[in-house]
């Protein structure tokens, strides 16, 4: 989320939602591919369900990015409708860090209930 | 009827139609410079290739075979535009920022580059992309420029070649740097933290401990002072670059296209030169003129523009491409090289001296004459003035006041005025030609001499060195009284009492055996009248014998 000469009200409330989303993002593609493999546009589906992404351009350099970090591996297979496609599974490290995560969400969820709760 | 062009996205033939391609490739090209520098950039333009060619694939039925804009309209919806996913890379960029720099960046900052303001201009963008870089209202940089008025044009001209515009969205955010605001400070913190930590579990606990030392924040302060010192140097020497480069080039810029007097550095003229008459008198032909001019331009100007972008990279942080320093070095050889082949051919002008003697014999008869010489200015307008000569021009001569005599004894008892008219040129028969073109005037009236003290000749003559020599020979017993009008044209003229030219000056005299001596000096021991009345007598008679 940018803005082109000053930031108002409204944009920086945009701007909060895009942050808590984009510290999700990753969260969620992880745990969708928890059941088993899945391609892009099969994640996509998903996120877009959850509304949590607008366009799929986002997912590419993301998916990218967690597979240079050792948490996703893929496979080509071949497509009856186009090129073959990249499926997409957690590597044992992706493994490990998505319990983490799970245990991380868990206790935000908590915290926040709680606070939400104490007002 | 629409025309169609075949292409191959992942590997998959597809016909699309012309400016649907074109919207295509604009919305490629967008992607890629987007993540250029991104790491796995290949790999991501792959994978967004292949998904684009998987939707078009959807798109082709035995009806439709081909893609029209509406369909890469609708993918790129799909797709979305670089902009729309700008709040996902913006971190990791960021990140790497940090990785790179190790810590330097001020904190809840972030860097400014400068760029050119395509949404602010009323030129090129410079003035508002300076403004937006210190955070000020264009205007006042536009008055600044407006001010100092050619100065001001040279200067935004180069700034606008150098400076780049701000194309994407994220060099915009750059151009103005992030405000300090709410968001941005928790950003940062957020980062910083996460990079300490991971510091410290690469280094372990050992480091955390260093860290934290007294010394070590003491170092750190003091490289932080060293380095605030060198960057106000940078920029002050920035300044100085840009203020003196533009001067230089403003003076470059006059000399050789301008017409006024180039340089004069004091007015009874240690040198000082009127431009393009002088080049035109100098060049043979107006291709070595033009030739000699565009070598000069490159050979001192591009050291002048080269100081000038020193002084702007110093100032701002910009980006450049090695190929600039490259094609302003090849252009500045160029230049050297034009200069050296005009040097050369000049040399070949002017490689051969001649020259041409007149000799008037003056009458016998008269014992005592007197030689002055003409004190007018030059005619016409003075287009180079040193110490030794002058050179000016009218519509149609050139005059230089190279012209010197010089006094020796006669082998003969005939008083003879030898006056020799000599010049440069590039063979033997053209330097004779010069000299022969050359016209000196000078007048002989019973005891009196007078000499002018210009030569003249025609413009198509060039400036070759033409110079005249005269040499005045005096019999044994005669006089000549040397007026004060002669002070630029005597030349080293031998005498008795070895004295200067200059005190030679309204004096009057005599040749006798020895040599020139003067009779009415009082400092000097001379001859009396009487003593030379004794020897006119005497002489005569041992001529006879």
């Amino acid at each position: 989320m940018y803005c082109n000469l000053i930031c108002n009200a409204s944009m920086k409330i945009e701007n909060t939602k895009a942050q808590m989303r984009k510290g999700v993002l990753e969260y969620c593609i992880l745990s969708i591919l928890k059941s088993g493999e899945a391609y892009p546009s099969e994640i996509i589906e998903k996120l877009k369900a959850g509304k949590l992404i607008v366009v799929e351009g986002t997912l590419y350099p993301l998916l990218t990015r967690l597979k240079n970090a050792g948490l996703l591996s893929y496979r080509w297979e071949e497509s009856k409708s186009g090129p073959p496609r990249k499926y997409y599974q957690l590597t044992k490290i992706g493994e490990e860090f998505l319990k983490e995560l799970e245990t991380t969400w868990d206790d935000l969820v908590k915290a926040v209930k709680l606070t939400r709760k104490a007002k | 009827m629409n025309q169609t062009v075949t292409v191959n996205i992942s590997g998959i033939v597809f016909h699309i139609e012309v400016d649907a391609y074109e919207e295509l490739k604009k919305y490629l090209n967008k992607i890629k410079s987007y993540f250029k520098n991104s790491e796995g950039c290949d790999e991501i333009m792959t994978d967004i290739e292949a998904r684009i060619a998987e939707l078009f694939s959807e798109k082709i039925t035995s009806d439709n075979q081909v893609i029209n804009s509406n369909d890469v309209e609708e993918v790129v919806g799909i797709m979305g535009k670089p902009e729309q996913y700008l709040d996902e890379d913006e971190e990791e960029q960021q990140q790497k920022e940090q990785n790179s720099s190790n810590q330097k960046r001020k904190p809840y900052r972030t860097a400014k580059k400068l760029f050119r303001d395509p949404d602010e201009r009323m030129i090129g963008g410079v003035a508002s992309g300076i403004a937006a870089y210190f955070g000020i209202n264009p205007i006042w940089v536009r008055l600044g420029f407006a001010l100092t008025v050619s100065f001001g044009f040279v200067t935004y001209f180069i700034l606008w070649a150098i400076i780049p515009e701000a194309k994407t969205a994220s060099d915009k955010l750059q151009m103005k740097g992030d405000d300090v605001n709410i968001d941005n400070i928790g950003k940062t913190f957020k980062d910083e933290a996460t990079k300490i930590s991971d510091d410290l579990k690469k280094n372990g606990q050992q480091y955390g401990k260093k860290a934290e030392s007294i010394l070590e924040g003491f170092f750190s302060f003091l490289l932080q002072i060293f380095n605030g010192i060198f960057k106000v140097l940078g920029k002050v020497f920035g300044v100085l670059f840009i203020i003196v480069g533009t001067f230089w080039l403003v003076g470059l810029v006059g000399m050789l296209i301008g017409s006024e007097t180039i340089f004069s550095i004091t007015s009874d003229g240690i040198f000082s030169i009127e431009s393009s008459d002088f080049f035109n008198l100098i060049f043979v032909s107006e291709n070595q003129f033009h030739m000699a001019m565009v070598g000069i331009m490159l050979a001192v100007g591009i050291p002048i523009i080269t100081l000038l972008y020193a002084g702007v990279r110093l100032l701002f942080k910009i980006k450049t491409h090695y190929s600039i320093g490259l094609g302003l070095f090849i252009f500045w050889i160029i230049g050297v090289a034009m200069c050296g082949m005009i040097g050369i051919r000049m040399a070949t002008e002017l490689t051969q001296d001649e020259s041409v003697n007149d000799v008037e014999v003056i009458s016998d008869e008269i014992d005592d004459f007197y030689i002055s010489a003409n004190t007018d200015e030059n005619p016409g307008e003075g287009i180079l003035e040193d110490r030794y000569s002058i050179i000016s021009l009218d519509e149609d001569s050139i005059y230089i006041n190279d012209i010197k005599l010089n006094i020796y004894k006669s082998k003969t008892d005939s008083m003879e005025l030898k006056v020799i008219k000599s010049s440069s040129g590039k063979s033997r028969k053209d330097a004779t030609n010069n000299a022969k073109m050359i016209s000196y005037g000078y007048a002989i009236n019973d005891s009196s001499i007078f000499l002018n003290n210009f030569l003249a000749t025609i413009k198509e003559n060039k400036i070759r060195g033409q110079q005249v020599r005269m040499k005045l020979y005096l019999p044994v017993g005669k006089s000549i009284y040397l007026d004060r009008s002669l002070k630029r044209i005597l030349y080293g003229i031998e005498n008795v009492t070895n004295t200067w030219d200059y005190d030679m000056l309204e004096e009057k005299w005599v040749m006798l055996e020895d040599g020139l001596t003067c009779l009415d000096c009082d400092d000097i021991d001379g001859v009396t009248t009487s003593e030379l009345d004794s020897i006119r007598l005497y002489e005569p008679i041992i001529e006879e014998e």
